[in-house]
């Protein structure tokens, strides 16, 4: 049976359209955002309400988009481009301002499109692909600073320095209550599911961060009582399947459910609608730039490219990640044209075979018709991984 | 089982004219007289690379025929040269380096290295075995090329000659392309170069910052220092240091190529009939860009001597080589992909221009001042890689010039950013110009491309 507190974040969330419709009819800038390096707590601090764009797992969204960009681009764009032209969901037909970020090119080419046939008012943040480079940090942060101006400009806010302070301090709360939470998700108990957790960390692409703060604490303190600290051991019987991969945003059940449905249990992920975007996030000065800097140093995304495999850091934190949550195989989930994911497939399993651990690819859409293959060979992996416990 | 060939042959009747015209002057100061280069295409070509002479209707680069137009030999000369040349290079310690991204070559060449795009690294590949014919060389291709689909993603719109490095066929000594918008899987082929065979060729990537990049200052200092970094990363593999008075002298040979590239263009383009058939005005043009030979000296020798040639061509009013009546005017726009141009010449229509790569060859560079910042303000305004409006606006100006009748927006399958806005640049297109558009997916030279191209010919006419 689900936490009382993870209900209470379902029925706000059901309550939380309407919030936005009333707080834009008193004056309020709602800014949807889309992409990985796009630092949220400015938005907030700025007094705007952000809200993190884009859903999945609706083809008939998807064809809609299909209008507009190709077919060659991944079905998270293409449903985005749809979302716009429909213009129906709560959050996006509320969005005052887009921030977009270029981490993944595909999803600066929607931004381009949202302008261009939907007119949108969208300021694009550079992300520099030698991130790793001082003259490149440099680069990203002067771009940070160009939305900070640009946000001011639209919403007619200058950006308060003490706002911002506290604004930090907020999301570096929710940052570490989330990730004190997840922790429980792969625990033996079991309280609270990793399913639960994910759905827990897109509640806050929508919900009002201060409260959001407070729901996340009650979860905690629900696990904290019923469970004391979580320990991540691994169970008899289980496939534990840590989730990698191209982006699965709310909405997209498909291949969630084919894993629980066959028995298998995911206890952890490292995509960029889960958990990791939350990782690793130190902020030394409280500037835009010092954001800026922080975010850059986080794991990178797969987008990013880096040319040293043995130095990696989206590589090591794959392996530790796998290690902490105790996971026994990887199903490694590749939309179809999500190239930042898709190229690196190959080269993932080899690493992790290096390591002992299993990997699986799924390269999918969002339309039903694989659904039987996907099931086929996501069970006979799960089988797989408990037969190799078995005869352990 | 090979079948029978239908080849190619140079007249004897046009060695007289031929033999008379320009030497070829190359970097490294030799040269290749009319003689020497005729006497190769007509003796030693045939023999070495049967597949470069096959005549075969269908085959796309089958050698133009236009033999009164000194270019179209010599180009081909440097094409069938192409591994000597290289060779002949390596030994002499020219580090080659594989590059990607529609960008201009001049850093590399500053820094003594020679660039190499993957059409390049293509041509030098095939000539490394001799003795094919078409369909032994295209089956070789396709094999090896499998061999890269598989290390990268079968998605990828091409593998940009991951294969030929990675299985060694080439002595690539460095992977630096420009990441940029024409492009995605241009930084995820180079990092997937991480974990091939060969650790010993380095890797580097010319990181091209997005949007309204040529208006920002940080954006542009941000990509000098990536054109910094490129030249020092060359400059050791050469040894040799590379000064700014290195960059400033050959970004003034490759401005004098993109000029003259551009002053063709607007000759060949004020032609009532086209001057030379598509396949050779492709080559033309593009030669602007200085790097498909390898050898931007050799590059500037063509392009000099052929601007006369189209001069005296335009004012005679000489068709080139099997251009009959008023054909219909295309231009081509979208990713680095053609239809087959003898093919839809066939069909009543000829490609005059295109977009990809001439948005770099168009863009000259400022001479005056820091040539690291105005090499980079100069790429990074690129029309190219401009936002949808500018992109068209410039693309506009240049169906215009080229009085096209009809605007094609072709993109590789699987290419993920020109395909995401074929449609609105064509609808902004056709909103400024009222001409008629088609948006095509290429599948590597298939009948239903060609066929739909040859459609969009009999409706144009």
């Amino acid at each position: 049976m689900a936490l009382n507190s993870i209900e209470r974040i379902k029925k706000r969330l059901e309550e939380r359209p309407k919030e936005i419709e009333d707080a834009r009819r008193e004056g309020r800038k709602v800014v949807g955002w889309q992409g990985y390096n796009v630092p949220e707590e400015i938005i907030y601090a700025l007094g705007l309400i952000p809200v993190r764009i884009g859903i999945g797992g609706d083809d008939r969204l998807v064809e809609v988009g299909a209008r507009y960009i190709s077919t060659k681009n991944c079905v998270f764009c293409r449903e985005t481009v749809g979302l716009f032209a429909e213009n129906t969901d709560p959050y996006v037909k509320n969005t005052d301002f887009l921030v977009f970020d270029a981490t993944c090119l595909q999803t600066f080419r929607t931004a381009e499109l949202l302008q261009y046939y939907f007119g949108k008012e969208v300021i694009v943040l550079g992300v520099p692909r030698n991130f790793y480079w001082d003259a490149a940090k440099t680069y990203f942060q002067k771009e940070v600073e160009h939305v900070v101006r640009r946000l001011e400009e639209l919403s007619g806010v200058k950006l308060d320095y003490t706002k911002l302070k506290e604004t930090v301090e907020l999301y570096n709360k929710i940052r570490s209550t989330l990730i004190k939470i997840y922790d429980f998700q792969a625990t033996r108990e079991n309280y609270i599911s990793w399913d639960e957790a994910y759905d827990i960390i897109q509640a806050g692409y929508f919900l009002d961060r201060k409260e959001y703060l407070e729901l996340l604490e009650n979860v905690l303190e629900e696990l904290e009582e019923k469970q004391g600290r979580p320990v991540i051991e691994a169970v008899e019987d289980e496939a534990r399947i840590f989730i990698s991969g191209s982006v699965i945003p709310p909405k997209d059940r498909k291949l969630l459910d084919i894993i629980e449905q066959v028995g298998g249990r995911i206890v952890g992920d490292d995509l960029w609608s889960g958990i990791i975007p939350y990782l690793d996030v130190n902020i030394d000065e409280i500037t835009p730039a010092g954001i800026a800097l922080a975010y850059l140093n986080r794991t990178p995304h797969g987008a990013l490219p880096y040319l040293e495999l043995e130095s990696d850091r989206r590589v090591k934190k794959l392996k530790e990640l796998i290690k902490t949550y105790k996971a026994e195989g990887v199903i490694y989930h590749t939309l179809r044209y999500c190239d930042p994911y898709t190229f690196k497939a190959k080269e993932t399993k080899d690493i992790l075979q290096g390591e002992g651990i299993p990997l699986l690819e799924i390269h999918t859409e969002y339309a039903g018709s694989d659904f039987e293959a996907v099931r086929t060979r996501v069970e006979a992996f799960v089988e797989m991984i408990k037969a190799k416990e078995a005869i352990a | 089982m090979s079948v029978a060939q239908k080849l190619f042959q140079y007249p004897e009747t046009a060695r007289e004219a031929f033999i008379k015209t320009e030497d070829i002057i190359f970097r490294d100061g030799s040269r290749a007289t009319a003689e020497e280069v005729w006497k190769y295409l007509t003796e030693v070509g045939p023999v070495k690379y049967p597949n470069a002479y096959d005549d075969t209707e269908y085959h796309g680069r089958r050698i133009s025929g236009d033999v009164t137009l000194p270019f179209s030999l010599k180009h081909n000369y440097l094409l069938l040269t192409m591994d000597d040349r290289m060779t002949k290079a390596k030994e002499n310690g020219v580090p080659v380096i594989f590059v990607q991204g529609g960008q201009s070559v001049d850093p590399y060449y500053a820094a003594g290295g020679i660039a190499l795009r993957p059409a390049s690294t293509g041509i030098w590949a095939r000539r490394k075995i001799q003795g094919l014919d078409l369909y032994q060389e295209q089956v070789s291709s396709s094999d090896v090329k499998e061999k890269a689909r598989r290390a990268l993603s079968f998605e990828a719109c091409n593998t940009a000659g991951y294969e030929h490095i990675q299985e060694g066929t080439l002595p690539v000594d460095m992977v630096a392309p420009f990441s940029c918008l024409r492009c995605s899987d241009v930084s995820y082929g180079l990092e997937a170069h991480r974990h091939g065979e060969r650790r010993d060729v380095k890797l580097f990537l010319a990181d091209y910052p997005m949007d309204g990049q040529k208006d920002k200052e940080w954006a542009i200092e941000y990509f000098a220092e990536n054109m910094r970094r490129l030249i020092e990363e060359i400059s050791g593999l050469t040894g040799r240091e590379t000064t700014a008075e290195d960059l400033r002298n050959e970004i003034k040979v490759h401005n004098e190529g993109r000029r003259l590239a551009v002053e063709i263009a607007d000759l060949w383009w004020s032609a009532e009939v086209p001057p030379t058939n598509g396949k050779d005005r492709r080559d033309l043009f593009q030669l602007g860009g200085m790097e498909v030979h390898g050898d931007p000296q050799a590059s500037l020798s063509l392009l000099r001597e052929a601007k006369g040639y189209i001069a005296e061509r335009v004012r005679k009013g000489i068709p080139g080589y099997k251009i009959q009546g008023n054909p219909a005017r295309i231009f081509v726009c979208g990713s680095c992909v053609f239809p087959n141009e003898y093919r839809t010449e066939e069909a009543g229509g000829i490609i005059v221009g295109n977009d990809n790569h001439w948005s770099d060859i168009a863009t000259i560079v400022e001479e005056e001042g820091d040539p690291y910042y105005n090499l980079s303000r100069a790429i990074l305004s690129y029309p190219y890689e401009q936002s949808i409006k500018e992109r068209a606006q410039w693309t506009v100006e240049q169906i215009k010039r080229s009085r096209a009748d009809g605007v094609l927006f072709l993109y590789n399958w699987g290419c993920n950013t020109q395909s995401a806005i074929a449609r609105a640049l064509v609808d902004e297109i056709k909103k400024e110009t009222g001409l008629p558009t088609l948006i095509i997916e290429h599948d590597r030279g298939s009948e239903q491309l060609q066929n739909r191209v040859n459609a969009f010919v009999e409706m144009l006419k």
